[in-house]
Order: structure tokens, then C-alpha cells, then sequence
């Protein structure tokens, strides 16, 4: 068997505070196979975003701290040199961020910052560059790309400039498209546009995806697996269905629980939302249970003392819960 | 955008006029009588009168402005007491030392401080960075004419690299021209290179926060294109700015360097009016270095749209 496009082991990225070491990303493992959509979830805080972002080594360090293995395509982006890593940015692994307001140069035309790409990773002429980002303007479906191509973002709506971010992050066919919460900033309406174009895009260029969002919604709707991030840690896999069916762990059965139902007040079945109680715990100190456990109904004394490993709980499904399966066999 | 620039090109005309005002009006606040000064010692008061009269001092104030001003606006600066000789004649003998080394002080200027605050920003809290702010500070507290001596001690009278002082015109060749202006230069710009590189390095600061930087970085752009290309660009509009401010500093210190380096310039030329109470010259020398800042800063305004698509007028 074949190893999978990338490999991210036991990844640890920590913080140096004044206040101590901020534990953001504290051993998560998983891999993306070639082609494959993946979605992590989990609240704000849960180092989701901070993932995403080692993955290309975009930490500051310090103070950040990058520990494990990230294996693309065989290669340890860890060890890389900064000429290699920025060999692969943009080239093989691209990315997508949150704010399509903010993440693009004000001061530099839409073509250009398309086009920079392939003049760094493919050599071509600026002409050709602009020929290529007109190309790639259509591809995303902005209209009139031969104007647009050389307007700047505040021209363009929040919802253009995702597509030319889109347009960006996939201008050299990556392997791997890394898109950070793309739909959070958008319309409800610009966001489902925006899902169906990655969607689309991805059948087209045949990039993997590892999608980051907090939004339940969006990874129904496009995610093959599902990674659920609790504090740092992974809490539970498995594939899409699987979780939506049939959550194991409870951080996950609350996080399907606190998504509000459209029409149920109408329907006569409207409840009050579920929701996890208290707050994402600091990072700072070493929890010695579970990271759950503090907000967790089922808690009890073995939670708190000793933290569960991951365990695969049904074929493909891993959660890292002590009662998990008695609490699947309850339900 | 054409607009803008013929409203911007009419608005200066009401500062100058001001300026204009100001420059006239001072010479009448300031101590000391012209009349009284060329008449000499031995003169009787009868004397000073028809002196006074003579230079029209004797008529009302605003009518004696209308008329100066009105001159000014055909280019006639005036006589000068002193020398007998058009003011216009003495500045366009001066200007030449003067113009250069401003425009040599602003390139090397620009060329040093700029690069200096784009590295401490990106250095920042490190030795380098700590070394640049420490330099700037340096910079802003020796005065012009402590460091014009000392480079003059240190390069041309020990190391023997450069002439001590003087001037030669730029008709004699570029080398000899430039060879005169370095330590002046250097002289000069000290307080201005300080000045350029904390505003690049402060700017530069909030501009790396950005989030289009971490996209230049996610994108593989190399260290230098994200400073220089991405984040630069992006905080130019203050920089230009505060160089385009600035200029006023190099107005004020052309004239002690001048005297320093012992370059027949319009700083000198300044002093010596001062000195003599040569009201024609100093007006006019004002009224020049007026003019020069407000056409700068006014250049700078139109420049903006070159470096920010986001500014329309």
C-alpha cells in the first residue's frame, strides 16, 4: 500500500508565553490521502487554525515551536531547508484563509498576485503570467476576466476575492489544498457558491483538501473524513456518515447537539439548543485526564486521572474516550 | 485625478501667499533699523530719514506689501543693499552648491534609512534591530555641526579619503562634484536618516501583522519579496510622508553645514543676509525655501496614488 499523500505525526506546536508554554497543537496525528477531502473541526481555540498553519511551516519561530513529522510525499517538511519549504508553498501545498478582506495585498493588481505564483514556482514571463491568471480568473468564475484581472481587491467584492484567493491557491495544480475557514467571512448565500466551486475545482485539478472550519454544515457537505479537535488534541475520526450517525466521543455528540435545526419551532419539536458547558481549558497547564473531561456529563474519576487514548471504536472510526462504546451501546 | 491635481496646484497658491506675508511682516517685527544700518554710525537722523524714504520704508505697510508682492510675482526679488546686485542674480549664483547637496543628501538618505528600518522591523528585538534604533537616536540628538567636524577630522584630514571642504561645480566632472558633497551629505542627513528609518521601521511593523503577508508567505515568496515587495509597498504612504517633512530639516541644516564644509551655497548666503541685515536676500532666500517645501510636499500628495490604488482623488 502506497503512503498516503501526507503523514502528519505526533505534531506539536507550542507557544512561548510570558506566562508560560501554550500547548496550541499537542500531538495530533492523521493523514490525507491524494484526492481526498478531509475537514477539521472543533470550537475556537481548539489549534485547529494553528494546525493548518504548521502544516506549511507559517509559525513564526520563535516563538512558536514546530515538533513531530509532517510527511509530504515522502519528505519531512520539518527538516526542509526554507528554500525547500517555500519550493512547495503555493507550488504543491497551497492555502486558503478566513478573510477574504484582508488576506489579499491591497496595493498590488489581482493578476499580479495571481501571476507571482507561477513567476516564483514556474518561471513565467510577467506576459504569460497575466495570461495565465486571466485563465485562472475564469476558472473561478469572476466576470470579465480580462478587466478584473487588473484591479486591485478593494474593488471586489468579499466574495470575488475568495475566488481569486481560490484562484491564488490553485494557479500551480497543488496536491494539497489547505483552506482555513474559506466560508466563515462570506454570505450565507456566497458561502454555498464558494463550497460548490471548491467542490468543482477539486474534481478539476484533483487536489486533496484538509478543509478547517467550526462550521457542522460545510463538512457535511463536502468532507469525505472528519477530525474532531478538541484543546490541541484529536478527539475523534471517522468518515463523514459515520460521525454524523453516530458520534462516539461526547465533545463531538455536543458539538452535533448545539447546531440549531432550521424549522423546528415549526415542526412543533423546537428544544433548547444543547450546549457544551464552560469554556475551552487554558493551554498553558499539562491537563493529567482527559482535556474534556471539565465540561464533560459523563465524567468521572478515571476521566480526570487518566487521559484515553485514541481507540478505534468501529472500522475507521477512532475516538479517544474511556466510555465511548458503552455510551454508543446506551444510545 | 486631473481634478485633483489643479485643485491641489491652486491651493498652494493661498500657503505662499501666506508665506509671503509672514516673510515681509518678519523683517518689521525683527530689532534693528535698515535705514539706521546703512546710513552708518556717523549719519544724522536727517540722514536715516531720507534713507528710509529713499528704500519707500516711510509708506504704509500694506501698501509697501502690494508692491513687494506684486514685484515677486514678475520674479523681481529686489536689490539687494548690500551688493547692489538683483536678488534673483545672487540666489542663481548659490543655488547650484545648495540644490546638490540636498538632492545628494535625500538619495543617500532614502537609500540608507529605508533599508536600515526594513531590516530592524524585520530583526525586531534583536541585536540588529537594537543597533538601527540606537544609530537613529544617535542621529537625531548629534548636532549638525558635531558630526560635520568629526567626519571631516576622521576622513579627510586623517584617512585623507576626502577633501576637507569647498565646493566644485558639476560642470567639472561628476567625481569631483560628488567627492565634495559625501561628508556634507553625511552631515546633513544624520537627523533625517534617523527620522525615515524609525517612520519604515514602525510602519513596517504593523504592515508584517498584515494578513496579505502570511499569504505572501503561505504563496512561497521569498524573505526579500514580503519585505520589499509586499510589505513596503504597502507602507510607503507614511514614509513618503515623513520624507517629503523632512525636507524642512534639511533646509534648516543646509545652512550649518554650509558654513561647516565652507560650500559657497544659498545657507551661507543666508547667514551673511542675516548677518548684514540684507532684508531683499533674506526675503528672497526664504521665500525660495519656501516655495521648495511647499512644491515638494505637493509632489508627494500626487505621489500617493502611485504607491496605493486605494487613493483616488
Amino acid at each position: 500500500m502506497p503512503e498516503p499523500l501526507l503523514v502528519v505525526e505526533n505534531l506539536q506546536t507550542h507557544f512561548r508565553t510570558p506566562d508560560g508554554v501554550n500547548r496550541a497543537v499537542d500531538g495530533i496525528s492523521f493523514h490525507v490521502d491524494a484526492g481526498e477531502t478531509i475537514a477539521v473541526v472543533g470550537e475556537s481555540g481548539c489549534g485547529k487554525s494553528v494546525t493548518a498553519m504548521s502544516m506549511l511551516r507559517l509559525i513564526p519561530e520563535p516563538p512558536g515551536k514546530i515538533a513531530g513529522s509532517i510527511r509530504f510525499q515522502g519528505r519531512d517538511l520539518l527538516t526542509m531547508t526554507d528554500r525547500e519549504m517555500r519550493a512547495i508553498r503555493g507550488n504543491d501545498i497551497s492555502m486558503i484563509f478566513q478573510e477574504p478582506m484582508t488576506s489579499l495585498n491591497p496595493v498590488l493588481n489581482v493578476g499580479r498576485q495571481i501571476g507571482e505564483t507561477l513567476r516564483l514556482h514556474q518561471g513565467l514571463s510577467a506576459r504569460d503570467a497575466e495570461a495565465k491568471a486571466v485563465e485562472m480568473l475564469t476558472l473561478v468564475g469572476i466576470p470579465a476576466p480580462g478587466r478584473r484581472v487588473r484591479e486591485y481587491p478593494h474593488q471586489l467584492s468579499g466574495g470575488m476575492r475568495q475566488r481569486v484567493m481560490i484562484a491564488i491557491a490553485l494557479a500551480c495544480n497543488p496536491k494539497l489544498l489547505i483552506a482555513d475557514e474559506p466560508t466563515t467571512a462570506l454570505d450565507v448565500t456566497i458561502q454555498a457558491q464558494i463550497l460548490d466551486l471548491m467542490r468543482d475545482l477539486k474534481h478539476r485539478v484533483g487536489a486533496a483538501i484538509v478543509l478547517i472550519t467550526h462550521d457542522l454544515g460545510v463538512v457535511a457537505e463536502v468532507a469525505e473524513r472528519v477530525i474532531v479537535m478538541y484543546a490541541g488534541k484529536k478527539v475523534e475520526e471517522a468518515p463523514v456518515g459515520q460521525l454524523f450517525r453516530n458520534p462516539r466521543h461526547p465533545y463531538t455528540q455536543g458539538l452535533l447537539g448545539s447546531v440549531p435545526k432550521l424549522g423546528s419551532s415549526l415542526t412543533g419539536t423546537e428544544t433548547r439548543l444543547a450546549e457544551i458547558p464552560g469554556l475551552v481549558p487554558s493551554l498553558k497547564s499539562k491537563i493529567p485526564g482527559c482535556v474534556f473531561a471539565s465540561r464533560c456529563t459523563y465524567a468521572t474519576d478515571l476521566c480526570r486521572k487518566v487521559a484515553p487514548a485514541l481507540e478505534e471504536k468501529a472500522p475507521h472510526h477512532v475516538a479517544a474516550c474511556h466510555y465511548a462504546i458503552r455510551e454508543a451501546v446506551a444510545a | 485625478m486631473f481634478a485633483y491635481t489643479v485643485r491641489r496646484v491652486l491651493a498652494t497658491i493661498p500657503v505662499m501667499a501666506i508665506v509671503a506675508l509672514f516673510v515681509f511682516s518678519l523683517l518689521y517685527l525683527a530689532p534693528g533699523d535698515p535705514a539706521a544700518v546703512i546710513a552708518g554710525d556717523q549719519a544724522t537722523p536727517q540722514d536715516v530719514e531720507r534713507i528710509r524714504a529713499s528704500l519707500g520704508l516711510d509708506r504704509p505697510y500694506l501698501v509697501r506689501f502690494g508692491e513687494w508682492a506684486f514685484r515677486i510675482i514678475q520674479g523681481d526679488l529686489g536689490v539687494s543693499i548690500f551688493t547692489n546686485l538683483p536678488v534673483t542674480t545672487m540666489i542663481a549664483q548659490r543655488i547650484e552648491p545648495t540644490l546638490s547637496l540636498m538632492v545628494i543628501t535625500l538619495c543617500l538618505a532614502v537609500c540608507i534609512a529605508i533599508p536600515m528600518g526594513v531590516i530592524a522591523a524585520w530583526k525586531q528585538g534583536t541585536i540588529i534591530d537594537r543597533a538601527v534604533m540606537g544609530f537613529a537616536v544617535l542621529g537625531f540628538s548629534v548636532p549638525v555641526f558635531v558630526v560635520g567636524y568629526v567626519l571631516a577630522y576622521v576622513f579627510a584630514l586623517e584617512l585623507d579619503w576626502l577633501p576637507v571642504q569647498g565646493y566644485t561645480p558639476f560642470a567639472r566632472g561628476f567625481w569631483p562634484w560628488l567627492e565634495n558633497l559625501i561628508l556634507p551629505a553625511i552631515a546633513l542627513g544624520g537627523v533625517y536618516i534617523a527620522l525615515i528609518a524609525r517612520i519604515t521601521r514602525a510602519t513596517m511593523l504593523e504592515v508584517l501583522q498584515q494578513d496579505y503577508i502570511r499569504t505572501a508567505r503561505a504563496k512561497g515568496v521569498g524573505q526579500k519579496g514580503v519585505l520589499f515587495l509586499h510589505a513596503l509597498k504597502n507602507a510607503a504612504v507614511p514614509i513618503v510622508t515623513v520624507i517629503g517633512i523632512g525636507i524642512a530639516l534639511l533646509i534648516g541644516g543646509a545652512v550649518v553645514t554650509e558654513s561647516v564644509f565652507a560650500i559657497p551655497g544659498l545657507g551661507r548666503l543666508t547667514v551673511d543676509a542675516i548677518l548684514r541685515r540684507d532684508y531683499p536676500v533674506i526675503q528672497g532666500v526664504v521665500l525660495l525655501f519656501s516655495f521648495v517645501y511647499v512644491l515638494v510636499n505637493l509632489v508627494i500628495d500626487l505621489a500617493y496614488t502611485l504607491f496605493d490604488p486605494r487613493i483616488r482623488y
